[in-house]
């Protein structure tokens, strides 16, 4: 059995007093995708959080395809291949699609401050702006290339913010929420296409979502929490009927 | 992406900026040294390096920095020190026996030292201070221009800085003037040079904003979180931006030096520090065209245009009133007030000349960060 | 030794005690708003120049001080309804400017007024006169600012924390957007605020110039900057750290002014060093070493980003 692409072991993750995350572990192995679920505030987004770098975990490890990423920077996470969107749209707002994706680039750069200053990066930058350009062909927002990022409709501001992580040219990609907001057939369309990245790009998916119509479609397997605990694992149908998760989402008064 | 970036709009841009230079050649040559003309475009090359070095940081970056007056004071400094004739020394030196440092630079060696300098206090200035959320670290670098020039006054560095005393007879502007055997002046340059050194600096910073580290930078602006997502370091690209524009700022701070003839730790205050930000405010935060624009008509309405506002003035035997000494700058800021509150945009927002001249142009809505 | 560190001592308490009533004026609006209210420095230099003009004119001085305070109050409620209120959706960075460009303003204007000369502070006759405690001979104003300003915090704080307005302003500093869910006007929340601020920075300025008899448009650039590292020392949107923090700079200061005669005469040094030369140095390299390492000062709380 093949190493898994990321492993969570025993987080924890504390504000003060308050156990946001309590002991979770978990894993994502290569090619799947995998959904995160819970009723509100459960430490859903928390548990990305730690895995991304923006918070240290206050106790467990974080593995990366055998490595351990436990309290390294979200930059150099991303660097070693998680990338990520945000629940609450996070595009750079004062550039265009094109330089938004663009951007993304940089990480993978070569080149120093004084090389692409004075422009001894000709290749380089030339390859980025192809490997883009390739990119926003492949996901049909080539178009709108030039719209200024913020400006696009809302779905496609979701679209984008995926495609900008893609191009940090990520092993396993983590969506937080990525249909929020969208209408049925805009969620319809956001599973295929996250079904289609997957497979297109080589990806391992972990995310955290509301809807529980894509859920139940798209997931190869679901983790359930509630008050930052683990309630329930498993493959769609068997979260389906799952006693816990049923009360889990009744007593919280969410949707199901 | 040379295709890409040479259109004709930017074609014409540059033309547009060569006449310029040219037109001030043959005027430097035809009208007496002494036109208003010439003191403006001297001071306003200077401010404009400044105003672009400081928009680099507060508007590409999103760094409120506040310590621009402390960087040009250090390189300020740095080229008086190195560029006293070994035998003034002695003359402007003289409560310190001519000081310790007895050899000179030349002038451009000088000025890159400046920046460097500048660059090297910004790098351990910027270690604590950066990490420091907006506010704190404008208070912050505000602090540290003023440590700084408290410091340079301090008098047991008298043998370097000359103490509280100013520091003079180092070459200025005016030695950029071409002189024959008896001194009489063939070639004049003392204009055309420092609008030249602006020039080539503001053209390095324009080249670098457009560069991928720009762009990183420009993602920092707009997002921290979001660009820390996307593998930019935060630390190492902020330590970046705040050393190369404290570099610029440094030889921003040694053209002021030229300009004055004179420099002296004390006139590099606070004031000057918003004054240069308002500038780019005005000019508008994240266009560098804006900053270089704003800085001239700056620097032309209180050295020459708003000068009569200090004056009494007798209009038909009539003596306006209001007008005497300190009136120019009341205007100045109700002005500044007015951009502030209802112009947010300043002058150009952030777009630059290429966009002016296209048609569509693709990225002028200006539209503030959140 | 004591004899000489002792009328440093008094004069630092003093001093701090007239930063202490600035830097309330930044750590509320700060806790508030979120704002450096980099004008806050100049209102207390404008509260001194009006007192210079009032005395002048002939006005006595028994109703001139309760007119300062008033009209610095005004000024300083005036000054955030045009510049900071129209704001209140812009980046931060823009309110910030607009701060700047008021201090700038103000020290414009007062230039303008008074041609940039030295204006002579009336006296005041109370606090002008000496008094002698143990070695030291000083001002009267030096024992009563350190009382005076205890007072002053002690109503403050018994205002914020038993009147209606003043739990209002304690829910808009911990949560701005909830607060007018509630139905807080805020507007009117900030006003206080302002209001509060200048009022104590007018009495303050009366304590100052006393002490320093000038006053001229940079005068508050100075006194406004510390009183800020004081606020921020003390954790920012903290009273009381305003407070601790404004007396320990105070003191911290005067004592370097005084280190070099200190030290000599406690036979450290041989010859004086112009260290007086970092007193206000101290103060910065202070408050970059508290950012550096306690960003949230002596008693400030910690918040976290949510993503």
């Amino acid at each position: 059995m093949s190493e898994p692409v990321l492993k969570i072991d025993h987080l924890t993750m504390q504000f003060g007093g308050v156990v946001a995350v309590d002991d979770f572990s978990m894993v994502v192995n290569p090619g799947e995708l995998v959904a995160l679920i819970g009723p509100n505030g459960a430490g859903k987004t928390t548990a990305f959080n730690a895995v991304t770098g923006v918070y240290t975990p206050t106790a467990g490890t974080i593995t990366l395809l055998g490595h351990n990423i436990t309290g390294l920077r979200p930059d150099q996470i991303t660097g070693m291949g998680i990338a990520r969107t945000f629940q609450n749209i996070r595009l750079f707002s004062s550039m265009t699609v094109f330089e938004n994706v663009l951007t993304a680039h940089h990480l993978r750069r070569t080149s120093n401050l004084l090389s692409a200053t004075f422009r001894l990066n000709g290749a380089e930058e030339r390859q980025m702006r192809k490997d883009t350009e390739e990119l926003l062909r492949r996901v049909d927002l080539w178009d709108l290339k030039d719209e200024m990022a913020t400006s696009l409709p809302y779905g496609k501001q979701r679209l984008l913010e995926i495609v900008r992580a893609l191009a940090t040219k990520p092993k396993l990609l983590l969506l937080d929420e990525p249909a929020a907001g969208m209408n049925p057939q805009e969620t319809d369309e956001l599973g295929d296409f996250i079904r289609r990245i997957r497979d297109e790009f080589d990806l391992s998916i972990f995310i955290i979502e509301h809807h529980m119509n894509l859920v139940m479609r798209i997931s190869d397997r679901i983790y359930v929490i509630e008050f930052g605990r683990q309630i329930a694992e498993g493959i769609p149908e068997e979260i389906q009927n799952n006693q816990a998760v049923i009360d889990a989402y009744l007593g919280g008064g969410d949707e199901l | 992406m040379k295709k890409k970036k040479w259109d004709s709009a930017s074609i014409l841009s540059a033309l547009i900026v060569c006449l310029l230079y040219a037109a001030v050649f043959v005027a430097e040559q035809m009208m007496p040294p002494t036109s208003m003309l010439f003191t403006v475009l001297k001071k306003g090359a200077t401010y404009a390096l400044v105003a672009v070095s400081m928009n680099l940081l507060n508007g590409f970056t999103g760094i409120f920095s506040l310590g621009q007056a402390g960087f040009m004071l250090i390189g300020a400094y740095t080229y008086a020190i190195f560029t006293v004739p070994v035998a003034q020394r002695a003359i402007v030196y003289q409560y310190y026996n001519g000081g310790v440092v007895q050899f000179t630079l030349p002038v451009f060696v000088a000025m890159i030292l400046a920046g460097l300098v500048a660059a090297l206090f910004a790098l351990l200035i910027g270690l604590p201070v950066l990490r420091l959320k907006s506010d704190y670290l404008a208070i912050a670098t505000l602090g540290f221009a003023e440590i700084i020039r408290t410091v340079f006054q301090w008098d047991k560095l008298g043998p370097v800085t000359n103490g509280s005393n100013m520091l003079r007879l180092f070459p200025t502007f005016n030695d950029f003037n071409i002189r024959n055997a008896q001194g009489e002046v063939t070639l004049y340059l003392s204009t055309l040079v420092p609008l030249l050194i602006a020039g080539v600096c503001i053209a390095l910073i324009v080249l670098l904003i457009n560069s991928t580290f720009g762009r990183a930078l420009r993602a920092i602006k707009d997002d921290e979180i979001a660009a820390e997502a996307m593998g930019i370091r935060l630390s190492s690209h902020k330590q970046m931006a705040f050393c190369v524009s404290s570099f610029f700022a440094g030889i921003g701070g040694a053209m002021l030096a030229m300009y004055q003839t004179t420099v002296q730790a004390k006139s590099f205050t606070t004031a000057m520090t918003y004054e240069i930000l308002l500038i780019v405010v005005i000019g508008g935060i994240g266009s560098v065209t804006g900053s270089c624009l704003s800085s001239f008509l700056f620097v032309a309405c209180s050295e020459w245009w708003l000068r009569f506002l200090d004056q009494k003035q007798v209009v038909g035997g009539f003596e306006v009133p209001l007008l005497r000494n300190g009136f120019r700058l009341v205007v100045f800021s109700i002005i500044i007030m007015i951009v502030v509150l209802f112009f947010r945009q300043g002058i150009m927002g952030t777009r630059e000349l290429p966009d002016l001249l296209r048609r569509r142009p693709t990225r002028a809505n200006g539209g503030e960060a959140k | 030794m004591f004899n000489t560190v002792f009328p440093y001592l008094l004069s630092g308490i003093s001093v701090g005690g007239q930063y202490a009533l600035i830097a309330i004026g930044y750590t509320m609006v700060y806790g508030i708003l979120r704002l450096i209210n980099f004008a806050h420095g100049d209102v207390f230099m404008v509260a001194g120049i009006i007192m210079v003009y009032m005395s002048a004119s002939g006005v006595p001085l028994l109703v001139c001080i309760p007119l300062v305070l008033l009209l610095t109050s005004v000024i300083g409620f005036a000054i955030e309804r045009i510049a900071y209120k129209p704001l209140r959706t812009a980046p931060r960075m823009s309110v910030m400017i607009s701060a700047i460009g008021v201090s700038y303003t103000l020290q414009n204007l007062v230039l303008y007024i008074t041609g940039g000369l030295n204006q002579i502070y009336p006296t005041i006759p109370f606090i002008s006169g000496s008094v002698t405690i143990g070695p030291a001979t000083t001002k009267v104003v030096t024992v009563v600012t350190p009382v005076l300003t205890i007072l002053l915090v002690f109503a403050l704080v018994m205002l914020i924390n038993h009147t209606k307005v003043g739990m209002a302003m304690r829910a808009v500093s911990k949560d701005f957007e909830t607060s007018q869910l509630m139905g807080i006007n805020i507007n009117r929340v900030i006003s206080t605020t302002f209001v509060i601020g200048s009022f104590l920075a007018g009495v303050g300025s009366m304590l100052y110039f006393t002490n320093y008899t000038t006053v001229i448009q940079t005068s508050g650039a100075m006194p406004g900057l510390k009183a800020f590292v004081a606020a921020v020392f003390g954790g920012i949107g903290s009273i009381p750290g305003a407070v601790v923090g404004a007396f320990i700079i105070g003191i911290a200061e005067n004592i370097i002014k005084g280190l070099d005669i200190i030290l000599f005469k406690a036979g450290v040094i041989a010859k004086p060093m112009g260290l007086a030369t970092f007193s206000d140095a101290f103060t910065f390299a202070l408050l970059i070493v508290i950012l550096a390492v306690k960003p949230t000062g002596l008693f400030g709380e910690k918040t976290i980003d949510k993503v």
